[in-house]
């Protein structure tokens, strides 16, 4: 019926403003027509090639699986969501409505914010997808603890202020080159600027979920520390709301007076919730666990340590976390591991077994091998350190040879099992024989004095011929960098000599022998040629 | 009245789009003619709020569209259709009128019906789920005219709304206009005299930014009487008023 | 009287003055087509990708300094000038333009060839004796071939989503260095001489030069 033959109608009573902000129908709109949905494909693709790859071959440790989802996932996401959200914010200057929605009523901000918000829960819901087929899988193989939330929060917060940010570069300037642009831009901030103030071992990488990461065994021994999580919410939180709140104050906004102070207010909220975080984030600092003390300068810890940050760290996050070990006996010791790192005991024990047996019933031998939080051990003269943190200790009485979770191939990446196995025999062997030389705090290898040269290679020997007792081949250690000390080329090639004269006798004259000199020989009172 | 100016002027730099226009008009179908570049749209464009004058004085709907809660006021009260329709392809016909129908404020509860009126009133009712980028350029004209009715208006402002529709959707769309104007003020550009004399109660040809002729249709025919080129009586006056104001 | 108001000359009348003549009509032409496609504006997006390549070698915005961390920061940029010149080849005409002339397709193919020289320029002025990782041979190869699939995702998306091509290989190349695939058809990986490499690049480009000479970008009825 057209309105020519209809009569004429009565103006209904004057439209009022819909008294509940119909919010909602505008997003339902924005999310049936996004462009957004359209990346999926392509986004499924890069989850299976890249984090859900990554993280299937890391131990079933929630923690240690999480750190993909920040790490990988996000990074993978960030190019699509910028270009996306700054192609939607720039929709009206492409498609020429600005007329039409600038005239209306309704702010533009308002449709504005529905065309963000569509984007945002769109990214936000692939994320998900995929951080669900992660935690889904890994539920099904983890030996303990559960699926950490603080990396799902945060990580799903920086997807929405780079959203925010896109889709204000994209409104404020809808060129054809903003798109692609603001997404290359996005991507070496978030990317590589963090990464560069990584490298100057700033502590403002900690604002960037993609560069900081927690340790390997992160709420396994103690609670997630949340310190950093709520800083890097605060700053995104503040990001977004920034960009958001600009583009209320442009002109095109269609914004009346009162919502441009709202405007005004909120980007100013934003930005000092960004600044605070960026200066909470400089008073971040490296702590042992479980003391929220931080370590001393000697014993600087790397870049996998807990960080604090005073004024958000909750001392509840310092206290232990209750866990049963699971042990397996060889050579009389039982060798016990945290049942989160379960699957690795097998290999543990093959790799203490051979060391244990060469060195039962020794003075100091451990009667007890355990695994320790990360980070807890204090490095002592010799040690075999990896990022500055030495990875084995045996102490207390009766002795326990204590090792932590960096030694577990969690994110070294091609780190083979037998490289493994030899890291932890290196550490087990270096606690027990160390070679007492003052270890520097840069984590250079350590280079004795002139006078005490004799006395460390001597030492240094005996780590080599207790190694290729245990079957590790000689020189394996300084090959994969776990001797940090360094002795002149002629008595290095001695202490070879000599590693291979003491691992060729019979297993009990090397026991013999020990029974009797090895107090001397920690002592520093044997040099090489009082070696058999 | 529904439209007041007093001494209405728009330049752009150094161009002087609209050099004085006064004019009153209530409700009825108010037609605007003119040649390219008269200042036509420019004036349009100042009524839907679109751009404020450089000088002079507007009232839309009694209110000053100067002040940022009037002019709220009067976009609820007002429909535009813009000579160069811009609208997002991935949109159905029914969700790009909805979005805009929500952009006005109307009550949320009214949006569904007034949507689905719109889009029968344009004749677009089988096609009210396709997609915009599918539609003929008529079509998306249509589109266009279904979101500025969409809130039933009291300030209908067309700029060109019949270029691509067939003629019998142009008798369709006068019979609209006319309805809609016994109780809206509706304005119409357009360059299609035939329009204007079908549809309008009133006409104004514009010409350098100035309003040269103002009065019935019938009033402009008679102007084309003694002399005046064209092929229909309203085209004749149309061209003597013009010949009259360039001289 | 015309409908667009123009006069018809009067019979007998004195003609019109002739409108002078264009001087260097050539030149004219492809002034408006490379504004139609804001080269300019691309020039400029590619030599502020310059100077960015410039900043992240000087300051070493990298993962690494060598092999494939050493890589990921220039191949970054490099995927951005390969999306600046994809999305040059947008048209704002659509229909109107490709029903003319014999000139289109010359003007397509010397803007896509000229701005992807602009682009190897800008990037190569950047990372001048600063230590790039495959040095100018590689630059030259990527951008080629970044470029070259950029063009032929404009023959599929249209000019203004261009971008998703050269972006989206970015992020697989990103995956490729990290995990060390071999395959010449991810050739950030390949070392420069690498033949299998640069060929697959190389081909990508012809393509894609050849698709945009041929085709142009897809315009979409709403462009």
């Amino acid at each position: 019926m057209t309105a020519t033959s209809a009569p004429a109608r009565p103006r209904p009573a004057a439209a009022r403003p819909s008294a509940a902000w119909p919010a909602w129908r505008l997003l339902r709109l924005e999310l049936r027509r996004s462009p957004m949905p359209w990346t999926f494909p392509l986004l499924a693709a890069l989850f299976a090639f890249d984090p859900y790859r990554t993280a299937m071959g890391y131990p079933a440790v929630w923690t240690i699986r999480a750190s993909v989802l920040p790490n990988k996932l996000l990074p993978d996401f960030v190019v699509f969501v910028v270009a996306i959200a700054a192609w939607a914010g720039s929709r009206d200057g492409r498609r020429r409505t600005l007329d039409l929605v600038e005239i209306t009523p309704r702010p533009r901000w308002a449709g504005q914010l529905a065309a963000w918000a569509a984007t945002t829960i769109w990214a936000i819901a692939a994320f998900l997808a995929g951080t669900a087929v992660l935690y889904a899988v890994t539920a099904t193989q983890a030996t303990w603890g559960g699926p950490p939330w603080w990396p799902v929060i945060v990580s799903c917060a920086e997807l929405a202020a780079l959203a925010a940010l896109g889709f204000t570069a994209g409104a404020l300037w809808p060129g054809r080159f903003t798109a692609p642009l603001a997404a290359v831009a996005t991507f070496l901030l978030s990317l590589e600027g963090f990464r560069n103030a990584v490298g100057r071992s700033s502590a403002y990488a900690v604002l960037s979920p993609t560069t900081y990461v927690p340790g390997n065994d992160a709420g396994v021994f103690y609670r997630y520390p949340p310190d950093v999580a709520i800083d890097q919410l605060m700053f995104l939180a503040g990001l977004a709301v920034v960009a958001l709140g600009v583009l209320g104050l442009a002109r095109s906004s269609g914004a009346g007076a009162g919502l441009r102070r709202g405007a005004a207010v909120a980007a100013a909220a934003g930005l000092a919730a960004a600044a605070t975080a960026v200066g909470l984030a400089g008073t971040a600092r490296q702590a042992l666990p479980g003391t929220g003390r931080p370590p001393s300068a000697t014993s600087p810890l790397g870049m996998q340590a807990a960080w604090v940050i005073p004024a958000l760290h909750d001392a509840a996050s310092d206290r232990p976390l209750p866990y049963i070990p699971v042990c397996q006996t060889v050579a009389a010791v039982p060798v016990c591991i945290h049942p989160a790192f379960r699957v690795f005991l097998p290999d543990v024990t093959a790799a203490l077994g051979p060391v244990l047996r060469e060195i039962a019933g020794l003075p100091g031998a451990p009667a007890r091998a355990g695994q320790a939080a990360s980070g807890s051990l204090v490095p002592r003269s010799g040690q075999v350190l990896v990022d500055w943190t030495p990875e084995g200790e045996i102490s207390g009485t009766p002795p326990v040879f204590s090792y932590t979770a960096d030694q577990v191939p969690a994110r070294s990446f091609g780190e083979s099992r037998r490289a493994f196995v030899t890291g932890l025999q290196a550490a087990l062997v270096a606690a027990f024989v160390p070679a007492g030389v003052g270890q520097p705090a840069t984590g250079a290898p350590a280079v004795p004095g002139r006078r005490t040269v004799p006395a460390v290679a001597a030492r240094v020997a005996m780590q080599e011929a207790l190694l290729m007792a245990a079957g590790v081949p000689l020189g394996t250690q300084r090959y994969q960098g776990l001797i940090q000390v360094q002795l002149p080329r002629a008595a290095q090639a001695q202490a070879d000599a000599a590693a291979q004269r003491f691992a060729a006798l019979p297993a009990a004259t090397r026991h013999a022998w020990l029974a009797r000199h090895l107090a001397a020989l920690r002592a520093g009172q044997l040099t090489l040629a009082r070696l058999p | 009245m529904n439209i007041e100016t007093a001494g209405l002027a728009r330049r752009f730099g150094s161009t002087q789009a609209v050099a004085g226009v006064d004019l009153a008009t209530g409700p009825g179908v108010f037609g605007l003619l003119g040649p390219n570049g008269a200042g036509k749209t420019t004036l349009l464009r100042m009524m839907a709020t679109v751009i404020p004058p450089s000088s002079g004085s507007l009232r839309l709907l009694g209110r000053d569209p100067g002040r940022y809660g009037p002019r709220r006021e009067i976009r609820r009260r007002l429909g535009y259709l813009p000579q160069n329709l811009g609208y997002y392809p991935s949109f159905t016909v029914a969700e790009f009128i909805e979005y805009f129908a929500l952009l006005k404020e109307m009550p949320s509860a009214r949006v569904p019906g007034a949507v689905a009126a719109a889009v029968e009133q344009v004749g677009l009712g089988e096609r009210a789920r396709t997609k915009l980028r599918t539609l003929s350029g008529g079509m998306l004209r249509r589109v266009g005219i279904a979101q500025a009715i969409v809130n039933d208006p009291e300030l209908l402002l067309l700029d060109e709304p019949t270029a691509g529709l067939d003629p019998e959707q142009r008798v369709s769309f006068r019979a609209m206009l006319r309805d809609l104007g016994q109780r809206a003020t509706v304005v119409v550009s357009t360059h299609l005299v035939e329009d204007v004399g079908a549809a309008c109660t009133e006409v104004a040809l514009m010409h350098q930014g100035k309003i040269v002729f103002r009065g019935t249709p019938a009033e402009l025919t008679a102007r084309g009487v003694d002399g005046g080129a064209g092929d229909a009586p309203l085209e004749r006056g149309y061209t003597a008023v013009l010949a009259e104001a360039r001289s | 009287m015309t409908t667009t108001g123009l006069r018809a000359p009067a019979p007998g009348g004195p003609a019109a003055p002739a409108a002078p003549s264009l001087r260097w009509p050539a030149l004219r032409m492809t002034s408006l087509f490379l504004a139609s496609r804001r080269v300019p504006a691309a020039l400029a997006a590619l030599a502020l990708l310059g100077l960015v390549m410039r900043a992240a070698l000087y300051w070493h915005w990298n993962l690494g300094s060598t092999g494939s961390a050493a890589q990921a920061v220039p191949l970054l940029i490099e995927a951005g000038a390969g999306a600046v010149i994809a999305v040059s080849t947008y048209s704002p005409f659509g229909e109107p333009e490709r029903a003319t002339g014999r000139w289109l397709p010359w003007l397509r193919l010397g803007t896509a060839v000229a701005l992807t020289a602009a682009a190897l320029g800008a990037l190569a002025a950047g990372a001048a004796a600063a230590g790039l990782a495959w040095g100018t041979l590689g630059l030259l190869r990527n951008v080629a071939g970044l470029a070259g699939l950029g063009l032929l995702t404009a023959a599929v998306t249209g000019g203004l989503l261009a971008w998703i091509g050269p972006l989206g290989y970015l992020m697989v190349a990103e995956i490729g260095l990290t995990a060390g695939w071999g395959t010449p058809l991810l050739w950030p990986g390949r070392p420069p001489a690498n033949m299998p490499g640069a060929l697959c690049a190389g081909l990508v480009f012809a393509a894609g030069i050849a698709v945009t000479t041929v085709r142009g970008a897809r315009d979409s009825p709403s462009e």
